[in-house]
């Protein structure tokens, strides 16, 4: 079975055709043109479906990053260590 | 003047955007005596919009000088602009300062973050009664476009402001692109009323939009069904928009769910919901339903605006009642298409008439429901695409035979290839500007085919449900 993060980064693959190599510390909602509110919605719910999570509307609202992205599934108990 | 925005005291507010910009009535006036000034010669101006104070004002000032904007989005594929300007000639460019790449000499005018650029092309021909262009919604690429008259957009900015109850004191949420029929219709209608628009160039989905809604007491919104999805699973209601008042929705059919989640959430929270019905070929709205029959008539689009008409037609175009294709009289009714520069000396093809391609009926109330579509054109996010002309797109660009089906949350592209799919997606994303989540791609051995050589839709979407 694939791990967390891997799950994770495949989410970005298939709402924005992120490259595994962009996604990191600069891949941010303000910085990706194709992450617009279409894209967006598309990965909220890839994420959700994958670790079977319901987000809070704040928090999908705060979704801005790559990274902020790891810090909030982790509050919904989803682990990042390997 | 256009909309006789003169009208209003010129400390009024008219315009704000989420960069903090805003205009007053009096600052649009005076952009249009500076544009006077500018003694433009009678033509078509290509405005590259985005939501902001210094678009929208260029454009309200060489609507009021009686120039014809042909108005796109700023983020327009570049090929396709270069194909409309090739074809259109404009004399001019209204357009984001920072995008200019043009000799001093050839700015005309300044204003906020827009300028007034001069191109090489000389004036063309036109019919006295254009007033304006624009793409037909969700344009696949294709040059074609529809010509608005003098008093369209008037005409339907009168009819919604009555029918809505605008005033002074509105303050117009607009999300919707300006360069979209129904966006700038939300602009048109408030605007007429002496209100306020707020533009937000901000997307649903990010913080900021919530916070400039909340900051400007926003008092009314209008979206497509894809905006309000997003407000559904943003659960809008508890955001404390207290001031939100009054929610509308076009640009496609509402899923039932939806339809009723949103009739009842705005009748819990004391907020009026209007279901309106339009297209670009009839400078935005037909219909309406009163928020008063929103619980009670899920999914319809309710009655004609005021000074219209809507009725339908059998197969022959004769009038009938219960069922057939939806068709509207009014004087927001367009003159027609144009699919190059000569066709900008038309007169009027549609006399006042069109009719729409959907199928519809007509309850004993005389409300109406849309139940089919007779053209083939799906509304992806609420953009029409057409799927002729996606199958010719890919047709052309890929070397190969395609066939679209699909429904309106997701277009199937069958092609017969073996190039790689996921381009082929790319590039129908790319042509429409549309998000790449609606379109499948579906490899085929052959394309089937009836006797004369049609394509067989019903054998195609047949074989993908087996």
């Amino acid at each position: 079975m694939a791990g967390n993060l891997e799950r994770y980064s495949q989410a970005f693959q298939t709402a924005l055709g992120a490259s595994e190599a962009e996604l990191g510390e600069g891949y941010s909602f303000a910085a990706i043109d194709q992450w617009d509110s279409v894209a967006h919605l598309t990965l909220i719910t890839e994420l959700e479906d994958a670790f079977d999570v319901m987000f809070e509307p704040d928090d999908i609202i705060h979704f801005g990053s790559y990274l902020n992205g790891i810090e909030i599934l982790k509050r919904y108990g989803v682990s990042f260590e390997d | 003047m256009f909309l006789e925005l003169n009208r209003w005291p010129k400390d009024a507010v008219a315009a704000k955007d989420d960069s903090g910009q805003s205009a007053t009535y009096g600052d649009i006036q005076e952009l249009v005596h500076r544009m006077e000034d500018c003694a433009l010669p009678r033509s078509v101006v290509f405005c590259l919009c985005r939501n902001s104070v210094g678009s929208l004002a260029g454009y309200l000032a060489l609507e009021s000088v009686g120039m014809v904007p042909l108005l796109l989005d700023a983020q327009l594929d570049a090929a396709l602009l270069a194909t409309l300007d090739a074809e259109y000639q404009p004399w001019a460019y209204w357009m984001p300062s920072t995008a200019v790449q043009a000799h001093e000499e050839d700015i005309l005018l300044r204003y906020a973050d827009y300028v007034l650029v001069r191109t090489g092309h000389d004036t063309s021909p036109l019919h006295d009664q254009l007033s304006l262009l624009l793409t037909t919604s969700g344009s696949t690429g294709s040059a074609k476009l529809v010509r608005h008259k003098q008093g369209n957009l008037e005409s339907n900015a009168k009819a919604v402001a009555e029918v809505f109850g605008w005033n002074t004191a509105e303050r117009a949420l607009c999300a919707l692109p300006m360069n979209y029929t129904m966006g700038l219709n939300v602009i048109h209608s408030h605007l007429y009323s002496g209100g306020c628009v707020l533009l937000a160039a901000s997307n649903l989905m990010a913080p900021e939009f919530w916070d400039f809604a909340k900051a400007e007491e926003a008092t009314s919104f209008c979206g497509v069904p894809y905006s309000y999805e997003i407000f559904r699973r943003l659960r809008f209601e508890r955001r404390g928009l207290d001031s939100l008042t009054t929610l509308a929705e076009g640009g496609g059919r509402l899923s039932d769910a939806a339809f009723r989640w949103l009739a009842e959430t705005c009748a819990a929270t004391d907020r009026r919901f209007f279901a309106t019905f339009g297209t670009t070929e009839t400078s935005a709205r037909m219909t309406y339903l009163p928020p008063e029959l929103a619980l009670e008539k899920t999914g319809s689009i309710g009655r004609a605006f005021p000074h219209g008409e809507a009725f339908l037609v059998d197969e022959e175009g004769n009038r009938v009642e219960g069922e057939g294709e939806l068709c509207y009289r009014g004087p927001n009714v367009t003159m027609g298409y144009a699919q190059c520069r000569a066709d900008l000396e038309r007169g009027d093809d549609f006399q006042g008439e069109y009719h729409t391609g959907d199928l519809a009926q007509q309850d004993e109330d005389g409300c109406f429901y849309i139940v089919g579509r007779k053209k083939r054109f799906l509304k992806l996010f609420g953009l029409r695409v057409s799927m002729d002309e996606m199958e010719r797109l890919i047709a052309e660009e890929f070397q190969c035979e395609c066939a679209c089906g699909g429904t309106d949350k997701r277009m199937v592209l069958y092609v017969v290839t073996d190039q790689d799919p996921e381009l082929i997606r790319s590039f129908a994303s790319q042509k429409t500007g549309i998000h790449q989540s609606a379109f499948a791609v579906e490899l085929r051995e052959a394309i089937p085919r009836n006797e004369y050589g049609k394509i067989s839709y019903a054998a195609l979407e047949e074989a993908n449900a087996s």
